[in-house]
């Protein structure tokens, strides 16, 4: 860990947060609700908190420059083109669905399935975020 | 071949400046440094006059452009 810079560090504190706190997003979907989604974005906030605290007391050096800022600039992008590839995906299985007459708007959970579609596009946009970043950071850009 | 490469690596050994302390002095991470000793980043126009100038060395003899390198 000490051949790491600091903003690495934090990279891989992310994804371990990210990883603990959504992996089980995707396998209990079924018993998804808006309380469950909101109590990941409370514990991811306070998990990224706690681990950043601890990182930056263990780190002497925290400097970051031009190369940290690139770095972080291609993880966005990176997740700004997943998200905008599944909204477009998504909203074309919409419109299949609906002409096909397989969606039924008049069902009451159907808020909750579009909260936990839209949900899980951001999981798996922050994912490729951080882990675009750390690929970058291996790579040495 | 990279499009920019660069005698950070030779330069610094001559001097016996650690990469630590090159980057303390130009404002950049060692990984940094590492990264373009191993010309796999191409610093801004202003790290590299920073570079340069605690080497001790104009620019150009810093780093150099190779137009029909790999960008």
């Amino acid at each position: 860990m000490a051949s790491l810079s600091y903003r690495e560090k934090t990279l891989y504190a992310s994804l371990v947060a990210e990883l603990i706190v959504y992996g089980p997003y995707f396998f209990l979907h079924q018993q998804n609700s808006v309380n469950k989604v909101a109590g990941m974005i409370v514990a991811i906030i306070v998990l990224q908190v706690v681990l950043q605290l601890i990182i930056a007391a263990f780190t002497r050096n925290r400097r970051t420059d031009e190369r940290d800022k690139l770095i972080e600039l291609r993880g966005y992008r990176a997740g700004y083109l997943v998200v905008a590839s599944l909204m477009v995906v998504g909203l074309a299985m919409l419109w299949f669905h609906s002409t096909m007459g397989q969606m039924h708007f008049d069902n009451p959970k159907i808020g909750l399935h579009f909260l936990n579609v839209f949900f899980g596009m951001l999981v798996i946009a922050d994912i490729t975020k951080t882990a675009t970043q750390i690929v970058a950071y291996r790579r040495a850009l | 071949m990279p499009a920019i490469r660069n005698q950070i690596r030779e330069l610094r050994a001559q001097r016996e400046i650690t990469q630590q302390d090159l980057a303390d002095r130009v404002g950049v991470t060692r990984q940094t440094v590492i990264a373009m000793e191993q010309d796999k980043y191409s610093p801004s126009l202003e790290t590299a006059f920073k570079v340069a100038l605690e080497l001790g060395v104009p620019i150009e003899q810093c780093f150099q452009y190779d137009p029909k390198g790999k960008r």
